[in-house]
């Protein structure tokens, strides 16, 4: 890919996955293949039904690829064991969720450190100190998820997928709950985090404003990857979804459309 | 809106399948009550119709049921009560009668039968009696050997299978007074299952010389003559009474002509009135279990509804009416308790064969008939869904309350607070505590006027008991949210700190919603609390013994037999054993007793009308010298005796209202000479002693006088040494003199603590075993709500396996927190239990619980039995929760 200079931290070849059998059997990926760079935030943006949540689920190892091969940090993780693929998760990957994302039960402090504590590594103070001050809520560690803002919330969620160091950082439509203020400040924090903590995330988004935080966006459509733009605008990229919208087949462009539309009300 | 409901039912089955379970558990209880009782009511009326089969029988026309029990040793053939005898001489008199075939006295008592290995067959509750064979009785089938000549005897067939004996076996039977060599002659059969009861069959002269010494029997049987009688089928009811009354007619004052049929409903009667207790002392339980099973429901249907909120709130904005929702919701648990009891219907007549079939297996027959009525397979159905629909009112409340804008939002209705149940469990709590001190001080003082309020000492101590432990029960129950957080958090630290994160995860979980962590528990509190009050009256009852046997028992040794009654050729070789000193030995009869005149006001008159029959105990005058020393609450004991007064237990003073200088006539002035006649006899003292559980007790001249020796029986015998010799030795040669007799022991001190030890614990593993069932309902009830909490959880357990939680450790955590609900309950439950056990002592002192003791190691036990009560709940919950895939978790709705 044209980002060969820099390491791939997790790329796919030639990924396919279908849902179901016979007649009724749906492609979701049709041949995928990708790499995501060290240091980048990636955006993938497409359609309902583009196949671009199952293509972070099977890159994150939460989903298993029909065929092809999943590769993180240099490891094929498309044939792993389940036990393995939770070890996995625990030391080389973060994640950030739509909604619903933190434990209601432990506060702040302890949701951001859960995935140290069930892997029992101790916390590297220091980089804890560092993650925690760039969401900017050190003040509200001890209050417990429903005592913070969605915002808040999915800073810490931010955070808690940063404190293990992992490979890479998936977040599925990290802004998807959030006001546009709320998203712009969660948005800020991970363009941050992969600029000043030399972090590697990918985002899910439906959302050109979120999109146009990242350093490239991909576009999908059917289950195959149908354009790229780098450091782009928003402007950019609302022109080639209406493109890629156009040229895909289907029932692809409305939803786009109302989407965007909404979005960027 | 009830295809709704119906249709959420269908769409989930896993989730109401406890719910079911419980109600079917319960109602299984019940109906397995019901048929249990049928058999054993078809068992007895078998035995009563193939038993008493004469068509009239002659017998004392006065009844002398006293108050306990042991007075009397059983006999199926006088199960309507003990009654006064009547002359074996009357067969004559009454042979004359126009009608009569034949007259013939029945003679039985107890025996002891000595099996095929030398030991005593030894029965529990069924009698082992030996009875006069008549060979024309219809009811008796010969099926092996000959009827019994002098020294033989017949065995009936499961006694015979029993005992390993059959015809031409050479035995020893221990009749009355002495162990006698028989020759087994023949086996028969009865007609009905013998129920575990010993019959041996003696030839009639041996019956008469050991049961009818003077002549007196307990009852005659009167066949009719004619068509009617024989085998030709007993004659009609009018035929019956025909006879009956010419019978009367010639008979002397103090004896009565009943007809067969009389005599059948008098003992059916009675069978029926104990049957009656044994039903609802099970009922008891059947409803524990029942109430607990309402609790997983009430459960089921809170979470139900709180995981439909948006379901039925969009019901509501469709137009559905608040009370449509509350319907709806109603149905479903209308539904839960219907297929649940039809469930328990079946699982109880199941029950009841596994329990006969057990029972078979233990040489114990019953009658085949346990058939469940209509009625009661009604009653079933409508108590399952009664329980259900009760359980799920307030839940259903809950969702009829649902705005319908909740359809629109996205957030959970927080909790709602537990400020109200705090206080509601501390004023219920409070009235239960002063009930229970109420009850402890009403029931503990000898005072007229405890509290000096008259509305209050004229509550029954009982009463106020029950309502007490109920009411603290319940408030416990009602507060328990209120502390659940506090006492989980603390309950929970030692794992916090040790399995982390895992132990901070699952007190999260189990302290996050503290009403339903309270229910949960609730369940298993009530039944820890039933069992930690039961372990604290067994261990307050077996220390109230040891010191009562301590303080009371004067003499070294005491003999006592199986069968509660001591042979007395036993008695003989007792007091002719080298180094036996005094021996006291405790004759037991029954006596009518009544005021004559009342405090020595010189009221003197005829016994009023209720005069009762009353246990009366013949002891050597100087029995409180040697043989016990039990507290004199007024007068002298000593003294008394020898004056030929009349001492009183206290239950019976305070039950029959008699107080020190009262003259009581003992006796019975109908009787015949020969059954002693009256004497007025004034109360010297009062005493509370728990060894002797009777109500009067007089010296032997005495009870000579007014007890027809044919109804006495030598309870037990107090020994004590001669000087020079010691009690190991006299030990020695008591247990050589009594060894023929097989079922009599000799017992110091510290043995006969321990075997009254013994028989509270034979009833603590009945109550256990009864009370296990609520526990397993409970347990259940764990399972329930840890399944649902992970149902509802799914989502936040896929973050928790996305952020890479391994099975195991998901295992753990369900687990941890089913150990900390099981534990809190138990925790509640014990101190529930406890607390209500300190108020015993006070209420139940006649009942030989004087000492509190709390049985600490069985506390222990029990919170160990919580820890796995808790992990078993877990596995399966924890099972399905680790099989969640994570990315479905994740993503769900």
């Amino acid at each position: 890919m044209a980002m060969g200079d820099l390491e791939a931290r997790a790329s796919a070849r030639d990924l396919v996955k279908v849902y179901g059998s016979g007649p009724t059997a749906v492609r979701a990926l049709d041949g995928v293949d990708v790499d995501f760079a060290r240091g980048g935030l990636t955006a993938i943006m497409g359609p309902s039904g583009s196949g671009k949540s199952t293509l972070m689920h099977c890159m994150a190892g939460l989903d298993s690829p029909t065929s092809g091969t999943v590769v993180v940090d240099g490891v094929d993780i498309s044939r792993m064991s389940q036990r393995r693929l939770t070890a996995l998760r625990r030391t080389h990957i973060g994640f950030v969720f739509q909604s619903y994302n933190l434990v209601p039960t432990l506060t702040a402090a302890e949701n951001i450190t859960l995935p140290l504590d069930i892997s029992r590594t101790r916390v590297d103070r220091a980089w804890y100190d560092e993650v925690t001050a760039a969401v900017g809520l050190r003040d509200r560690l001890h209050h417990r998820p429903s005592e913070l803002s969605g915002g808040q919330q999915q800073r810490v969620a931010c955070a808690r997928a940063l404190v293990s160091r992992p490979s890479i950082v998936f977040a599925d439509e990290p802004t998807g709950n959030l006001d546009s203020r709320s998203a712009g400040e969660v948005l800020a924090f991970l363009r941050r985090s992969v600029d000043e903590l030399g972090q590697t995330v990918v985002m899910v988004t439906h959302d050109p404003r979120a999109a146009s935080y990242a350093h490239r966006v991909v576009f999908l459509a059917d289950g195959r990857i149908v354009g790229e733009l780098r450091d782009p605008t928003q402007q950019e990229i609302l022109e080639t979804l209406a493109g890629s919208a156009g040229g895909a087949a289907g029932d692809g462009p409305a939803d786009v459309d109302v989407d965007v539309a909404e979005r960027t009300a | 809106m009830i295809r709704v409901a119906l249709r959420g039912v269908r769409a989930h089955p896993v989730r109401f399948v406890l719910s079911v379970l419980a109600v079917t558990l319960g109602v299984a209880f019940v109906v397995g009550t019901f048929a249990f009782r049928t058999m054993l009511s078809s068992t007895f009326d078998d035995i009563i119709a193939t038993t008493v089969v004469a068509d009239v029988y002659v017998r004392g026309a006065e009844e002398v049921s006293g108050d306990s029990t042991e007075a009397a040793a059983g006999d199926v053939q006088n199960l309507g009560g003990t009654r006064t005898p009547v002359s074996a001489d009357l067969v004559e008199t009454i042979e004359q009668v126009d009608g009569v075939d034949r007259a013939v006295p029945d003679v039985s008592g107890p025996a002891v039968l000595v099996d095929a290995d030398g030991e005593a067959v030894v029965t529990t509750g069924p009698p082992s009696i030996a009875f006069g064979i008549d060979p024309q009785d219809p009811s008796l089938v010969l099926t092996d050997g000959a009827w019994p000549d002098a020294g033989e005897i017949v065995l009936e067939s499961s006694a015979a299978r029993t005992a390993g004996l059959a015809a031409g076996d050479e035995t020893t039977l221990v009749l009355g007074d002495e162990p006698r060599p028989v020759t087994v002659s023949g086996v028969f059969a009865i007609e009905a299952a013998a129920a575990g009861a010993i019959l041996v069959g003696l030839d009639d002269a041996t019956a008469r010389e050991v049961y009818a010494p003077d002549g007196e029997v307990a009852q005659i049987a009167v066949w009719a003559s004619g068509p009617a009688a024989g085998d030709a089928g007993p004659p009609g009811a009018a035929d019956e009474e025909d006879i009956a009354d010419r019978v009367g007619a010639d008979l002397p004052d103090g004896a009565e002509a009943v007809t067969g049929q009389q005599a059948r409903d008098e003992a059916s009667e009675s069978i029926e009135q104990v049957l009656g207790f044994v039903q609802t002392f099970l009922l008891i339980f059947a409803a524990i279990a029942l109430f607990v099973g309402a609790f997983i429901i009430a459960n089921t249907f809170q979470m139900s509804v709180r995981e439909r909120l948006r379901e039925l709130a969009l019901l509501r904005a469709l137009g559905a009416s608040p009370g449509q929702v509350f319907t709806s919701v109603l149905a479903q648990a209308f539904l839960v308790g219907l297929v649940g009891g039809g469930l328990g219907v079946l699982a109880g007549a199941g029950l009841v064969r596994v329990i006969r079939w057990g029972l078979a297996l233990a040489d114990l027959e019953f009658a085949g008939r346990a058939p469940l009525g209509g009625g009661q397979v009604a009653l079933a159905l409508v108590l399952g869904a009664a329980v259900s629909v009760l359980a799920a009112v307030l839940p259903a409340r809950r969702a009829a309350a649902i705005p319908p804008v909740q359809a629109m939002r996205d957030d959970v209705a927080p909790e709602r607070g537990t400020r109200t149940r705090a206080v509601g469990g501390i004023v219920v709590v409070a009235a239960g505590a002063g009930a229970l001190w109420l009850a402890s001080l009403l029931g503990s003082s000898v005072s007229e006027s405890p509290t000096g309020w008259t509305w209050a000492d004229d509550l029954s101590p009982r009463v106020l008991l029950g309502v007490g432990a109920g009411l603290v029960l319940v408030g416990v129950l009602v507060g328990s949210p209120a502390v659940a957080r506090p006492v989980l958090t603390v309950l929970s630290l030692p794992l916090v700190v040790a399995l982390r994160p895992l132990g901070r995860l699952a007190q999260g979980n189990v302290t996050r919603s503290p009403r339903r962590t309270a229910s949960t528990a609730g369940a298993l509190l009530i039944g820890m609390a039933l069992v930690s009050v039961t372990g604290v009256i067994a261990a307050s009852t077996q220390a109230s013994v040891r010191s009562i046997i301590d303080t009371e028992v004067r003499a070294d040794l005491v003999v006592d037999s199986a069968t509660r009654t001591v042979p007395d050729g036993a008695v003989d070789a007792v007091r002719d054993a080298p180094g036996a000193g005094t021996v006291d030995a405790v004759r037991l009869g029954v006596a009518p007793a009544a005021v004559v005149d009342a405090g020595g006001t010189g009221t003197a008159g005829e016994p009023d009308a209720g005069s009762d029959g009353t246990d009366v105990a013949g002891v050597p005058a100087a029995f409180f010298d040697t043989a016990l020393e039990p507290v004199a609450l007024e007068g002298d004991p000593t003294s008394t005796l020898e004056a030929g007064d009349v001492v009183v237990h206290r239950r019976t003073a305070r039950e029959r209202g008699w107080e020190v200088g009262d003259t009581l006539r003992l006796g019975s002035a109908d009787s015949s000479e020969a059954d002693g006649g009256t004497v007025d006899a004034t109360v010297g003292a009062i005493i509370d002693s728990q060894l002797v559980g009777t109500g009067v007790l007089v010296r032997d001249e005495v009870f000579d006088d007014v007890v027809p020796a044919s109804q006495t029986s030598t309870r037990i015998v107090y020994v004590t040494v001669t000087p020079g010799t010691t009690v190991a030795d006299l030990r020695v040669s008591l247990t050589d003199a009594v060894e023929p007799y097989l079922v009599v022991t000799v017992l110091d001190r510290e043995e006969t603590a321990s075997a009254y030890a013994d028989q509270v614990d034979q009833v603590l593993v009945i109550l256990y075993a009864l009370l296990a069932l609520s526990i397993v309902i409970a347990l259940l009830g764990i399972v329930n709500t840890l399944a649902l909490s992970v149902i509802e959880r799914t989502r936040e357990i896929g973050l928790l396996r996305a952020v890479g939680l391994g099975r195991l450790q998901l295992a753990g955590i369900i687990a941890v927190e089913s150990v900390l609900t099981a534990v809190y309950g138990t925790v509640l439950g014990v101190a529930t239990g406890i607390g209500i056990g300190a108020a015993l002592p006070g209420v139940l002192a006649d009942e030989g619980l004087s000492t509190l003791a709390v049985p600490w190691e069985q506390v222990l036990a029990i919170l160990g039995v919580a820890v796995v009560i808790g992990l078993v709940a877990s596995v399966w919950p924890a099972i399905r929760a680790s099989r969640l895939p994570v990315l479905e978790a994740v993503t769900v709705d």
